[in-house]
């Protein structure tokens, strides 16, 4: 397992790494921006140190085979299931939802690795039962469930964002590997219908309100639509070229709350304007095109689907954000990876490339035709 | 035995996984480019939208945020809400609220901060120090945060200030509700007081805080601050550059904090506390029938209105100096000995162990000797033949040596227990502390000693090892005043939501119930109605003209120094004399109330703390008490 050979060397993806750390310092230079004070940002420096454990998780899952997450990932998944039942009978609430267990150093959420363990089960799953022919109904009842325990026990949490993400996840790994179209009818038809009942019975009102709000937020613009709106001020007020680093007036007024968190990309909107924002969005998009380059890289089924996996978990969390805080879908609490402040998000994400870093770097290890 | 996994093996079984791994073939390869090249153009599509949206926001609607972010700036701020009232048993305030005003300053809103501290320095009647000591202090707030400069300040200041807004740019005005101690210092250690919140408390309420708050620091204030506090309310404002309101854009009403209806009765309790005034000690008065405590009062009282704002330095240490405690509230922490209010305890055990019957006797020569030491009782000349009532009568202790003695100090502890010592009694209020009941292993883990007899008939008449509380004392009476069951006491009558309706009733708790028959209860009440009633009892001080008082007297040594032997009382000096105990049950008939006063260092139970329960019979029957 732990076997030193030159070639992994070789195959290392050294422009994954430069895009990473492009993005981490963008995103180190934007938290500073909206939590120093007086020169100071002690959240920046915990960011910092959450990176260098990032990096260190990055070192020890590159060191391994991914292929043992083949052996380990119902360990994994258990161990995730088992914090996520702790969270919710012992957990913290913060804003009525219970998501995190205090270690006391240390606020974890376990919805965070939960991500990043369902697509290792699922990519585990779909390769082996990869039959090539296919699958039908019957076959997706396992990963459904496998997917679906994760979903409702962050659904109750009450965590409506996160678990909408999972299942987009679950349905973008679920529609790459082969379907068989009869199959594929039946679920988007089953979805179609489902939305109407869920919207009445599974949402709760305040979600239910959530998503009104974010229909018409003109309607209610200081009680409920206040984020919604201010957020939009905060990026349209960018303009072209933005009115420049630390000179972000929403952030430092206090008008836009959780800006070092959910809205920390309104903050760089602000600050660098359409140009920054787009510099921003290319550095990003280009590290999401190499991930799947990587996947196509890969030597064994099971790497591709892990890669296009942690593809698909950081696409989706960043597009839900970014288009939360553009106004375009309701304000749902979901960190931007790598850019918003948090410990459990980083830290799962940085695993998720550990995780494609290794795929490359093992592509020539072969196995028995 | 270890056995190390061999690396080899753990290789060779590895790489038998690996091998099982396929490969990908060709024809796989092209439909996986596919799908991927797709996934690519979904993220490219998805992206796009996104870029859409910005060019959207940023270059068409730019101009139009930008005027949005600059001109018209939005506030948040904070609406106190009203702190619930705490109230008595019929619904008459003992703490109520008053309107406090906070003089604050916002270093984002000043244009000339040096001028500005100058007049404030002026207005407020401080000097300038002081006002760039709290700016210092809150050096790392944001700037939008309003630092407090003066806190409860007056009215005409207050007019001032108000008047010449526009030339102090950046000072504000913040109304908030404070307390108001509508009988002074009346149940201050019960209802406590209120303190500027701390960062431990902050972090800890996360976010339902700000700096600025004050939080419940002691007693019912802070036990029940969650419910007291309400909601705060929010205001959204409009501002101008400088921070001046524009217009008000939004408003939501504070939620009003629920209020707290009491168990206590204001008269009694303004009748304990002013007969303990000047003395350290406790009152406690019961409802025997459901634990409601009427009266829980110690002595002395802690200066609530020192409080207000902010308690000084120099109070606060001469409150901690004080010799007589007055942080302490000795009804639920004070322990002492409980003296002969013990042998109630004595009595049970005695009768339930069937080791003496009500007219078992024992002669009292004013001593006797137990393996060549000698005990003495507290009368010298002895009381003669002595049988269960006479005993409780006159607290003869040579009757207790001897029932003691036969009972054993394991079994009394037993009966002490169920009557509610040596263990704490469960109220709600922090700090109590339980008391001790020794028994053998007790001794043996402490002292690591074997129980001597002679320790017994200390323990049987109250003194020796054992250690009580006040409230002890009174559940014990009440238990015994009601026949046997032990409630647990309680102070909360009611909660009152904000609409006036009763969101908690009151319901009685029953903890456990007396060892020991409903007869042998009996004969031990008609003791106590001796000791009040009869001729040379004890507790004649607390005698009413028409109902039956049942009462026992205490007195707790202190300290037993052969030199103050046979000095008189009054010259041996306040530290090393005894305390004084005294606890009843009225109308013995039909018990209504259990009384229980300490004054520590009162000497005789009788003349030391029986004066004061007879205030507080007065009061309580003062309507039935025929003229």
């Amino acid at each position: 397992m732990f076997q030193f050979d030159r070639r992994l060397i070789f195959n290392f993806s050294w422009a994954l790494l430069m895009t990473l750390l492009v993005v981490i310092g963008m995103s180190l230079a934007n938290l500073y921006s909206a939590t120093a004070i007086n020169g100071r940002s002690p959240i920046c420096m915990k960011q910092i140190y959450f990176y260098v454990i990032g990096f260190s998780i990055i070192l020890a899952i590159i060191s391994v085979d991914y292929r043992v997450f083949i052996t380990w990932n119902y360990f994994l998944y258990t161990a995730v299931i088992i914090l996520l039942v702790v969270a919710m009978l012992f957990g913290n609430s913060a804003g009525g939802a219970q998501r995190w267990i205090n270690f006391g150093f240390f606020k974890l959420q376990p919805s965070e690795p939960a991500k990043l363990s369902l697509v290792i089960t699922l990519a585990s799953y779909y390769y082996r039962k990869d039959t090539g022919k296919g699958f039908t109904l019957k076959d997706l009842l396992i990963p459904g469930l496998l997917a679906g325990l994760p979903f409702v026990l962050i659904l109750k949490q009450p965590d409506l964002g996160t678990a909408l993400m999972l299942a987009f996840v679950a349905i973008s790994m679920t529609l790459f590997v082969k379907l068989r179209w009869t199959t594929l009818i039946i679920i988007v038809s089953l979805v179609l219908t489902i939305i109407p009942i869920a919207w009445k019975f599974g949402l709760k009102p305040y979600q239910r309100q959530r998503v009104q709000t974010f229909l018409n937020p003109e309607s209610d613009p200081l009680n409920k639509g206040y984020h919604i709106i201010q957020s939009k001020i905060a990026v349209g007020s960018g303009g072209r070229f933005g009115k420049g680093y630390l000179k972000g007036t929403q952030v430092h007024l206090d008008f836009l709350p959780e800006h070092h968190t959910d809205f920390a990309f309104s903050v760089w909107a602000e600050e660098f304007g359409f140009t920054g924002s787009l510099v921003f969005l290319s550095c990003y998009t280009f590290m999401l095109l190499l991930g799947l380059n990587i996947a196509l890289s890969a030597r064994d089924k099971f790497g591709v689907l892990l890669a296009f996996g942690v593809v698909a978990l950081i696409f989706w969390q960043a597009f839900i954000n970014l288009a939360m805080v553009m106004g375009l879908l309701p304000v749902v609490g979901m960190p931007l990876p790598l850019f918003s402040y948090g410990g459990s998000s980083l830290l799962t994400t940085m695993a998720g490339i550990g995780i494609l870093f290794s795929v490359r770097m093992r592509r020539f290890m072969a196995g028995k035709g | 035995m270890l056995k190390f996994p061999n690396p080899e093996d753990e290789n060779k079984k590895f790489n038998r996984v690996i091998s099982k791994i396929r490969k990908i073939d060709e024809a796989e390869l092209q439909t996986l480019k596919r799908r991927i090249n797709i996934a690519m153009g979904v993220i490219l599509f998805f992206i796009g939208i996104l870029i859409i949206r910005l060019w959207f926001l940023q270059i068409l609607r730019g101009p139009q945020y930008l005027k949005l972010s600059e001109n018209n700036r939005i506030r948040l701020e904070w609406i106190a809400a009203p702190r619930g009232n705490i109230l008595d048993r019929n619904g008459q305030p003992l703490i109520s609220n008053r309107p406090y005003f906070n003089i604050t300053w916002t270093k984002e809103d000043s244009t000339n901060p040096g001028e500005t501290i100058r007049e404030m320095a002026k207005i407020l009647k401080v000097d300038t120090s002081e006002i760039l000591q709290r700016i210092r202090e809150a050096a790392d707030y944001p700037r939008h945060l309003p630092i407090l400069l003066k806190e409860d300040v007056d009215w005409p200041t207050l007019v001032y200030i108000e008047n010449h807004q526009y030339d102090l740019p950046g000072i504000h005005v913040e109304a908030l509700p404070s307390r108001k101690y509508q009988f002074g210092n009346l149940a201050s250690h019960l209802v406590g007081y209120l303190g500027k919140i701390n960062k431990n408390e902050l972090e800890k309420y996360n976010g339902l805080y700000q700096p600025s708050d004050q939080i419940g620091k002691l007693g019912l204030e802070k036990l029940y601050e969650n419910i007291l506090r309400g909601e705060k309310g929010r205001r959204y404002v409009e501002v101008d550059v400088h921070g001046f309101e524009q217009r008000q854009i939004m408003e939501q009403e504070p939620l009003p904090g629920k209020d707290l209806k009491l168990t206590i009765d204001i008269n009694l309790q303004k009748t304990a506390e002013d007969a303990l005034s000047g003395k350290a000690g406790a009152v406690v008065v019961m409802d025997v029938n459901n634990g409601k405590l009427l009266t829980i009062s110690s002595s002395p009282p802690l200066e609530l209105r020192e409080f207000i704002g902010g308690i000084s330095n120099k109070n606060w240490q001469a409150m901690l100096n004080n010799p007589l405690h007055p942080f302490i509230n000795k009804a639920i922490q004070g322990q002492y000995p409980p003296g002969s209010t013990y042998k109630i305890v004595t009595a049970l055990a005695g009768l339930s162990e069937k080791v003496i019957t009500p007219e078992t006797t024992f002669n009292c020569t004013g001593s006797m000797k137990l393996y060549g030491r000698r005990y003495h009782c507290w009368k010298r000349s002895g009381h003669g033949i002595v049988n269960l009532k006479k005993a409780l009568r006159e607290s003869c202790d040579v009757y207790f040596y001897q029932v003691g003695l036969k009972v054993g100090v394991d079994k009394l502890a037993k009966y002490a227990a169920s009557l509610g010592l040596g263990h704490k009694t469960g109220i709600k209020l922090a700090h109590e502390k339980s008391g001790l009941v020794p028994t053998k292993d007790w001794k043996k883990r402490r002292y690591k000693q074997a129980w001597q007899e002679g320790e017994t008939m200390s323990t049987a008449i109250g003194q020796g090892f054992n250690l009580v509380t006040p409230l002890q004392v009174c559940l014990m009476t009440a238990t015994l005043a009601n026949g046997g069951t032990r409630y647990r006491p309680q102070l909360i009558s009611e909660i009152i939501d904000e609409n006036g309706r009763v969101e908690k009733p009151f319901k009685a708790i029953i903890d456990g119930h007396a060892l020991g028959s409903q007869q042998s209860l009996a004969y031990i009440r008609a003791g106590l109605v001796a000791a009040v009633n009869e001729k040379h009892g004890t507790g004649s001080v607390a005698k009413l003209a028409s109902i039956l008082v049942g009462g026992k007297t205490g007195t707790a040594q202190v300290v037993k120094l052969a030199q103050y032997r046979h000095v008189a009382a009054d010259e041996i000096p306040y530290k090393y004399r005894d305390h004084a105990w005294f606890t009843c049950f009225a109308p013995a008939d039909k018990p209504e109330i259990a009384i229980t006063v300490l004054v520590e260092h009162g000497r005789h139970g009788g003349s030391g703390a029986g004066p004061i329960a007879k205030a507080i019979l007065d009061e309580y029957f003062k309507d039935r008490l025929k003229p």
